[in-house]
């Protein structure tokens, strides 16, 4: 099987611990479910990701160096 | 703050009251710290001028509160294609191969269509594939769908109730680079052929023959139809692959366009380099690769579709803004009545889209509400909508200027 993760489209996807998703949903004042989402079954989730998760994405902005942006891992 | 050896409590509460993110204060303090490295300190003022200065900037690139984004992104990709060709096919730049252009192309992207109109793959190598002809044309044939007529000849002789395929030899060792025997490969396509059709073959050095189990001149007809569909290598969708040297970041390669797409089946042959192969269709990434590389493709492709047509001056945050929409959920969802437009919570709203009548019954029957939160509702209802200056509140001090 191919190795998702190693495609130049796919950014990397780190799963949070709890305490650091406390942290974004303060900083942006928002709760877990305005996050936009992401399936539990998407292949480039990392595979220890549960339903409840929030993955922290690190993109390749195109408007800066690096975007960083959160999904909810929803089933 | 431990991290950073030369930023004071002073510093901090500076940069802590500035109104950037957490992200950009990290990088202030960074840059504090690596300046009072080299320069052996960093006042107070000067901590104060830089963060200000970031602050005005990062402030001066925000979207204004309350601005309608979505509306102007309508607009600033609505009024450009306006200009756009209808005219649905032509050759692209690349690679002969056709390609939708232009509005039909444009609209199947935020349509989300299941499948392009066009469907094709742009197939990067890897290694020794990349640079040797003789190589990637090994890729090309195990991508290429081979079917018999590509191989040789076949005639039907009706006297005897029989099919013959004179295959070319020539041929099979090209398609077949791993084997050395023309008789070999035949042998492999009799079996082929055995598998797919339930027939007995005859094979003698290249001439395979077959013939139907009982004799019928329908049946043999039939199965000369079925004998022309069966594929003998590569993937069934790809009906033509073009091979073009290019050059990338200085280096020439081999690049293959594939005439349809199959990309999770293209990503496990070997040579082809599974980092950068793409294709046009966003549900094949989607499924391959995860609602972010989709999210990619879908700017990647809106953006190519705008150039392509000299509307190059489209701001990229617009496409963005897009592609966000359209994979908000965590999967593609089509703008539309089937999709955002249509899932919208008012009933207004969706009502003053598409199929009026259809969102009134039903919002009847169900007795829906209808808080009047979003613009349409308001703009039906006659009320300032909740955008721009409309959700503002003005509130003024009794105080008459120079009364201190």
């Amino acid at each position: 099987m191919v190795d998702v993760s190693q495609h130049e489209l796919v950014p990397d996807h780190v799963l949070l611990d709890p305490e650091e998703v406390d942290e974004v949903l303060a900083e942006y004042d928002v709760t877990r479910t305005n996050l936009p989402k992401i399936k539990r079954t998407d292949p480039a989730l990392p595979d220890e990701a549960e339903v409840g998760d929030v993955v922290k994405i690190v993109r390749n902005s195109r408007t800066t160096e690096e975007a960083v942006v959160y999904r909810l891992v929803v089933s | 703050m431990t991290e950073y050896d030369h930023v004071t409590d002073d510093i901090e509460a500076v940069v802590e009251a500035t109104e950037l993110p957490a992200r950009l204060k990290d990088e202030v303090y960074e840059a504090i710290d690596r300046k009072a490295e080299e320069t052996g300190e960093v006042t107070v003022e000067q901590a104060t001028d830089i963060a200000t200065g970031v602050e005005n900037r990062y402030v001066e690139t925000r979207v204004d509160p309350l601005d309608p984004v979505g509306t102007v992104s309508a607009q600033s990709i609505g009024e450009p294609g306006t200009q756009m060709t209808m005219n649905t096919f032509h050759y692209a730049g690349v690679a002969e191969i056709d390609v939708t252009q232009g509005l039909p192309r444009l609209i199947e992207l935020v349509d989300a269509r299941k499948t392009p109109d066009t469907p094709m793959m742009t197939v990067h190598l890897e290694g020794e594939y990349a640079t040797d002809r003789q190589k990637a044309h090994e890729v090309v044939w195990s991508i290429e769908a081979t079917r018999i007529l590509a191989l040789g000849d076949v005639s039907t002789n009706v006297a005897d109730m029989l099919v013959r395929i004179d295959l070319n030899d020539d041929t099979l060792l090209e398609r077949w680079p791993t084997h050395s025997d023309p008789s070999e490969v035949a042998g492999i396509i009799a079996e082929t052929i055995e598998d797919s059709l339930g027939v007995d073959t005859r094979q003698s050095g290249t001439v395979v023959e077959f013939g139907p189990n009982e004799p019928s001149y329908r049946e043999l007809l039939q199965l000369v139809e079925r004998l022309r569909e069966i594929v003998f290598k590569g993937i069934e969708e790809i009906e033509r692959v073009v091979i073009r040297k290019e050059e990338i970041d200085g280096d020439e390669e081999f690049v293959l366009y594939t005439e349809g797409s199959a990309f999770g089946d293209a990503l496990d042959i070997e040579g082809v380099d599974a980092s950068r192969t793409t294709c046009n269709n966003i549900h094949e990434i989607y499924r391959n690769l995860g609602v972010e590389a989709a999210r990619e493709t879908i700017i990647d492709e809106t953006k190519n579709t705008l150039e392509e047509q000299g509307l190059d001056d489209v701001n990229v945050r617009h496409l963005m803004l897009v592609a966000d929409i359209m994979t908000n959920n965590g999967e593609i969802e089509s703008i539309g009545r089937h999709g955002i437009s249509g899932s919208k919570d008012s009933v207004l709203a969706r009502a003053a889209f598409e199929v009026t009548v259809n969102h009134l019954l039903d919002a009847a029957i169900h007795g829906e509400y209808d808080e009047l939160d979003g613009v349409i509702e308001n703009v039906i209802a006659g009320k300032p909508i909740s955008l721009g200056t409309g959700d503002v509140d003005l509130r003024m001090g009794s105080r008459v200027v120079g009364d201190d």
